[in-house]
């Protein structure tokens, strides 16, 4: 106990240590406020037009399609046409019809919608019925990928705890008057584990507080695949600090494994990943914490045993791997 | 003098040398070229949406080659579930009914008059075409801007701390103070080295990328961008450095840079999402004259090249006067 009373206080000194705690939490407080961005216009088309040249009527068709800006001259219209930024088509008059005009480097599908445009017009009376089939909300669906890698990235903290922590003693000396105190290695390990531990579960809560609202039963599977998760990263963050010589290379560890833990998860999600390589991706530990994560938040019945064996396959395994080393080195140097 | 420059200037490259920071420059600069060679032109294609059409009564002869018949209603209704920007149309009833997932409300209105126009005529009237790229070379030269931005804002930013802090650790910085030299020099030689860094990286990006024939007559509008974004990380760095105690502290205000700092910026610059506050991002305006440079489209306003000197010159004078505060420590 007296221990980790001071395994505390050394964190508590670590102002990075504190910092990157409120880092995922601000991160959720930016999401809760970039849902507020209306984002629905980058799937709208934008057409630009000439002042008075086309008809009130041609220019509310075109609104039903996208936002329509009018320019005064014709090189206002070209330059906005040819502007990198943005895909728009020009849209002018021509005898009964509409004359398309675009920079010639965007991509097919706004060039078909241009060579299509007049045909469309031509034929803007004929329309016929339409079914419209319901489905999720992209935007929403969006953003709970987005605080699903921020609950990651907050499990994650206990690593970089834990990995910055053993670095700092590493740098200072203080490894090496650990190695010879009368205490022993599995008690040491576990007392490193436990500040990553419940610094990654407090970030990870309070990052999952700030977004989600779920009914009991999914808070306390929440609750556990937090727990688990927290507890792998703190495990790897000792590995981290066990094999970087100074802290640059520390920083270099941590950037690859955290791109690694963000990236397997989201490709595999995204590319909606099967067969041989799903189960592949089961070896980074946060793919089956992101399946958990998006099954609570996307499901009103979530399935998450499966991801809840393997992350506690993951931490028996990480734990004992670690002790295994451990005990190597420190036997190899008390031979030294 | 001049002379005090060129030694500290070859003092300073010695130290990136030995920092291993070229190494990485040249890292990523192979990296970013084959990601373009062969990534992002290859990858980066959108089409417009699919037409699938469900007919079992054979009512529609004429309709267009690019409609794809489904032969029963399960097959018709699971593959617009897994292509979900499809559109489908179905004639079982002897009467043509457009059905799709909702997406938004204006697209769905061009995706069912879409759908409409394909089966009754596939007439074109091609659009006129007033610019002078074609589709790779916009990626190409998107893509080559997006990642010059990045190297200097992100990673170059990062080379810039990690070498500094090294000198910082080493006491090199308070070993300036009792040189003979004037405190500016310093400061010069080393914004130099960076600076000269960027524009080999930027010039040599842009015409592996783009082309030497293309990248001529862009090179010198890019240069002049690369030497405002590259000035300010520059100066922002080594300020970094002098007031932050070590790396660590370094590595979050890194991460709070790169995240908050670029992702609006790109959000705003790349798509048609505009923030209202955008404008007052410094980082966007260079952005902004970077890509027009890449488009052969120079940014005339005055106010930006004035704007970006005070900004330059105001960073370079808080900067000197936080390393004297550091040299003085020792003095």
């Amino acid at each position: 106990m007296r221990g980790l009373i001071y395994q505390l206080k050394s964190v508590w000194n670590d102002k990075f240590c504190i910092l990157s705690f409120f880092l995922p939490i601000i991160i959720a407080f930016v999401l809760k406020f970039v849902g507020g961005i209306d984002l629905s216009s980058v799937a709208e088309f934008h057409f630009g037009v000439l002042e008075n040249d086309l008809s009130a009527q041609t220019i509310s068709w075109l609104e039903r399609y996208g936002s329509v800006t009018a320019y005064t001259t014709q090189e206002e219209l070209i330059a906005a046409i040819n502007e990198p930024s943005t895909y728009m088509i020009g849209v002018k008059a021509d005898g009964d019809s509409i004359q398309t005009l675009v920079s010639g480097d965007e991509l097919n599908l706004f060039r078909q919608t241009a060579d299509t445009l007049p045909a469309l017009y031509i034929g803007k009376e004929n329309i016929g019925h339409s079914t419209i089939l319901e489905r999720p909300d992209r935007m929403a669906e969006l953003q709970t990928i987005f605080i699903a890698m921020t609950l990651i990235v907050a499990m994650f903290m206990g690593c970089t705890f834990n990995a910055v922590n053993i670095i700092a003693e590493k740098e200072s000396g203080v490894d090496l008057v650990n190695q010879i105190l009368p205490m022993a290695q599995s008690g040491y390990v576990m007392q490193k584990i436990f500040i990553g531990f419940i610094g990654g579960c407090l970030s990870a809560v309070l990052t999952a507080c700030c977004y989600f609202r779920l009914p009991q039963s999914s808070t306390i599977l929440m609750l556990i695949l937090i727990v688990l998760s927290s507890f792998i990263a703190a495990l790897i963050g000792l590995f981290i600090g066990k094999f970087s010589e100074n802290f640059m290379v520390g920083v270099v560890y941590i950037k690859m494994v955290m791109i690694l833990f963000i990236a397997v998860p989201l490709v595999s999600y995204l590319l909606e990943a099967d067969g041989l390589i799903s189960v592949l991706c089961y070896f980074v530990p946060s793919s089956a914490a992101f399946e958990g994560i998006m099954n609570l938040a996307n499901s009103n019945k979530p399935m998450i045993a499966k991801d809840v064996f393997l992350l506690m396959v993951h931490g028996i395994i990480w734990f004992l791997l670690y002790l295994s080393i451990s005990s190597n080195r420190f036997s190899t140097y008390l031979d030294k | 003098m001049w002379k005090n420059f060129c030694s500290l200037f070859k003092k300073d490259c010695q130290m990136m040398l030995a920092g291993k920071f070229f190494l990485v420059t040249f890292g990523s600069l192979i990296i970013y070229t084959l990601f373009i060679h062969f990534g992002y032109i290859n990858f980066m294609h959108a089409e417009l949406y699919n037409v699938y059409l469900f007919d079992p009564l054979g009512t529609q002869q004429e309709r267009s080659e690019q409609i794809y018949p489904i032969t029963s209603l399960e097959e018709f209704y699971a593959v617009l579930s897994t292509d979900a920007n499809s559109v489908g149309i179905d004639i079982s009833s002897g009467i043509p009914d457009i059905v799709f997932y909702f997406g938004s409300e204006k697209v769905d209105h061009h995706r069912a008059d879409y759908a409409w126009y394909l089966l009754h005529q596939d007439n074109t009237y091609p659009a006129q075409i007033v610019g002078t790229n074609t589709p790779e070379q916009k990626q190409r030269k998107e893509m080559s801007c997006e990642l010059l931005f990045i190297e200097i804002v992100a990673v170059g930013f990062l080379g810039v701390a990690s070498v500094l802090f090294k000198e910082k650790q080493m006491g090199v910085i308070r070993v300036h103070a009792v040189l003979p030299f004037k405190k500016g020099v310093f400061i010069i030689s080393k914004i130099m080295v960076f600076l000269l860094s960027d524009l080999i990286f930027a010039a040599l990006i842009t015409i592996l990328n783009i082309g030497l024939e293309d990248a001529v007559s862009i090179l010198p509008d890019v240069l002049v961008h690369t030497t405002i974004l590259s000035l300010i990380m520059a100066l922002m760095g080594i300020g970094c450095t002098v007031l932050l105690k070590d790396f660590r502290q370094f590595s979050l205000v890194y991460l709070v840079i790169a995240i908050f700092a670029a992702a609006p910026v790109f959000l705003s610059a790349n798509t048609s999402v505009k923030m209202e506050w955008i404008d007052y991002h410094p980082f966007y305006h260079i952005y902004i004259g970077l890509k027009h440079a890449y488009f052969g489209m120079p940014v005339t306003n005055p106010i930006y090249y004035v704007g970006s000197a005070c900004g330059i010159a105001i960073l370079f004078l808080i900067v000197q006067t936080v390393f004297r505060k550091e040299m003085g420590k020792e003095g």
